[in-house]
């Protein structure tokens, strides 16, 4: 009996280079585990769907079909129906950006035009700069166009712009394709660009001439303290996204770009060959159900209901977390991101937290290069009050736990000290 | 009228992922055949549900703790329903990795050289200061940290030089209250699978040698297609294949398995066989190593499922 090889995928030397650094996470699979019933997930961006009046989603589904299904289950065009680019409009005025419909296109969600920026603007090894810690979603996308991402860390009002300014004199001329950031509300890290700030990144991009992309998904959820202008607000340059998944609901894919002209017509040509067209369907509906005001109450009481997670969650932690732990409070969106010491690894520490029903996503999913291992994103946005309590409660018995099996190995001295650039962090 | 048969599966296991992929591909095998067959996750109706459905017999597809480590087999027992795979001494033996080692050194069965941590010797007794004594205990770096009690390689970590020693503890101890230091043994790595045939005996399946391409058989190299390159059976040489399936068959029957076992070995570059650890409740999935061997050696994926079946349900005559 001669030795076969097994082959269990007879193409794997015909995959293209740039997804061969994508491998099987262990991360991955203790989220599967987190399928369980009992569990508290905080691991998770969804939006509190179960508030969004379906009612209201059946009357704007049925008057599509009914006064406009021929379109709507017909191909589109590529930039969007004329109706749902008038109702992106009227949004981006309120927040005070002035665009003409002619000046932006729908996406399937705003996770798309991640993708078709990172396309038309990335070469292989091209360096491109975001916030440290950035969106996950954002990382991989830029990946898998074999970006080399660089970090600029944060502190309480966001992207530190002084080293922002020492990056971009570091990498000099042409160095950088474009700048990523997220300015209200960070994901992962819940913290808020102040307008000083703006003002500076603006300043920046100008005087480097780099394009700057405006990720503003969680803009509209705020529960505090004032309104930000989009950087889009302040220079009609930037190419801003926003999303319909936090307003309106997710299911339905709908993002938007607004980008000047000449990269629109790019954008355009990607998008083109990517997808012909979104989903005239999709856009029907969405320009049946913010016809009517009726939005507007929704929101407000998902905004509501957000700002008492985000309360519960931030008075959980202040009452059970070690006192070794940092946490921010945001004014707003779905996240407060939670530091601790720099020698406890939360990544390996998710698989007793998994365990004891409750989960989180460690720090490092959210940089390129391994840091954040001390760091955990905690997402208010899914769990009800008393839920949260609970989840915290159980995270800080297994932190607490660590703790002190870590206390353990430093009072040994048999810890390295771990040199970590998050401590950066104000 | 066909047997019915409860296929347990998913729980609140760290594999429970890896768990439901092998339950659906054994209830799709007994539904094949003929079986009436139930697939139940575990919750806490489950005794409930098995009082009610009365199966004539549990295909336990669980795999991590309780599943594997004699938790579910004990409450079946009490239950009076026949199960596949081993008893609970056997599970819990084979479950607990610092348990199954001192038991093949105390019978000669050759194992890596290692040391044993638990969390508690940390916390309350001062451990992390004789970490320096660990190399001289096992016979110097690379080692292999792992928790004693886990499966999937979950949390396990190679570590070259001293400097990485405490944080791959860390590590380990967050999947389990218990770690493993073992010597890295250089070699061949083999999953030798073993079944029993109709009157009992042990008959060892062609093992199969892993080739993961990063050198370290870990999650990541199992799980992700493409990582491993597999060889069934191993590329050894005749003298090797007789000593590594003789071991698989002893070991199989000292730690009293019955019906299957995986036995995960090494053969180092002085050409022995090393045994490392042993799998009570192997994994079914597509890419597994129990299924791999079954059809190397004849016997497809039903035919294994089959025969798992039919010596529960015929030993209970």
């Amino acid at each position: 009996m001669g030795t076969a090889r097994v082959v269990f995928d007879r193409w794997s030397d015909r995959y293209a280079e740039r997804m061969a650094d994508v491998r099987s996470s262990a991360v991955r699979d203790l989220f599967a585990a987190a399928t369980r019933p009992d569990m508290i997930s905080f691991s998770g961006g969804m939006p509190e769907i179960r508030r969004v009046p379906i009612e209201a989603v059946v009357g704007a589904t049925t008057a599509a079909l009914r006064d406009s299904g021929t379109e709507a289950l017909q191909y589109g065009s590529s930039e969007g129906r004329p109706a749902i680019r008038q109702v992106v409009v009227d949004l981006m005025a309120e927040i005070g950006v002035r665009v003409k419909p002619d000046d932006l296109a729908i996406t399937a969600g705003a996770q798309q035009a991640l993708d078709l920026i990172a396309k038309i603007f990335i070469d292989p090894g091209d360096t491109i700069i975001t916030e440290g810690p950035t969106y996950l979603g954002a990382l991989q996308a830029f990946s898998a166009y074999q970006s080399n991402v660089v970090c600029i860390p944060m502190d309480e009002h966001g992207m530190r712009t002084d080293l922002l300014a020492e990056e971009l004199k570091r990498l000099g001329p042409q160095g950088a394709k474009f700048i990523y950031t997220i300015p209200n509300f960070q994901n992962p890290a819940g913290v808020t660009l102040t307008p000083s700030r703006r003002r500076e990144l603006l300043e920046l991009a100008r005087e480097y001439d780099i394009p700057v992309i405006e990720d503003d998904p969680y803009g509209r959820l705020r529960f505090e303290g004032g309104h930000c202008m989009p950087l889009r607000a302040l220079d009609d340059e930037v190419i801003y996204l926003g999303t319909f998944s936090k307003i309106f609901a997710p299911g339905l894919r709908l993002g938007w770009v607004i980008a000047p002209h000449p990269i629109m017509a790019r954008f355009m040509l990607a998008k083109q060959a990517a997808d012909l067209c979104g989903s005239a369907f999709a856009q029907t509906t969405a320009e049946r159900y913010f016809a009517d005001t009726r939005w507007r109450r929704v929101l407000q009481d998902l905004t509501r209901a957000y700002a008492e997670r985000r309360e519960t969650m931030v008075a959980s932690l202040a009452e059970h977390f070690p006192a070794e732990a940092r946490w921010t409070v945001p004014e707003g969106g779905f996240f407060v991101w939670v530091e601790m010491p720099s020698f406890l690894d939360l990544k390996s520490i998710l698989a007793e937290a998994v365990e004891r029903g409750v989960t989180y996503v460690p720090g490092d999913a959210f940089f390129p290069d391994g840091r954040g291992r001390n760091c955990m994103r905690l997402g208010f946005c899914y769990a009800e009050p008393d839920a949260i309590r609970e989840g915290v409660r159980r995270l800080a018995e297994v932190l607490e736990d660590r703790l002190e099996l870590y206390r353990a190995f430093a009072a040994a001295g048999a810890l390295p000290t771990v040199d970590d650039p998050t401590d950066e962090r104000g | 009228m066909q047997e019915k048969i409860a296929v347990l599966m998913g729980g609140q296991s760290l594999e429970r992922d890896v768990s439901l992929i092998s339950g659906k591909r054994v209830c799709d095998a007994l539904e094949a055949q003929g079986y009436r067959v139930l697939a139940l996750d575990v919750t806490p109706d489950l005794v409930t549900t098995l009082r009610s459905e009365r199966p004539d017999a549990v295909y336990i597809a669980l795999h991590g703790k309780y599943g594997e480590d004699g938790t579910v087999q004990e409450l079946l027992e009490f239950l009076g329903i026949p199960y596949t795979g081993s008893g609970v001494t056997a599970s819990a033996l084979a479950w607990d990795k610092a348990l199954s080692k001192r038991l093949f050194r105390a019978e000669g069965i050759p194992t890596p050289a290692w040391v044993t941590f638990t969390a508690a010797a940390f916390k309350q007794m001062g451990a992390a200061t004789a970490l320096d004594l660990v190399p001289g205990a096992v016979g110097g770096f690379p080692v292999v940290v792992k928790p004693a009690k886990q499966g999937s390689a979950l949390g396990l970590t190679k570590v070259d030089g001293p400097e990485g020693l405490a944080e791959a503890l860390l590590t380990a101890l967050s999947y389990g209250d218990t770690a493993i230091v073992e010597k890295w043994i250089d070699g061949l790595e083999l999953a030798v699978s073993v079944v029993n045939g109709p009157s009992g005996e042990a008959r060892v399946f062609p093992p199969v040698e892993m080739e993961p391409k990063s050198g370290l058989f870990d999650f990541s190299a199992m799980y992700t297609p493409g990582e491993t390159d597999y060889y069934v059976p191993a590329r050894l040489d005749e003298p090797t294949m007789a000593e590594v399936t003789g071991m698989a068959a002893r070991v199989h029957r000292l730690l009293g398995c019955e019906r299957v076992s995986r036995v995960d070995m090494v053969v180092g570059g002085d050409g022995v066989p090393y045994v490392l650890e042993v799998n009570t409740s192997p994994g079914m999935t597509e890419t597994s190593l129990l299924p791999m061997a079954a059809a190397s050696a004849g016997m497809d994926f039903q035919e294994l499922v089959g025969h798992l079946v039919r010596s529960t349900l015929d030993a209970t005559r």
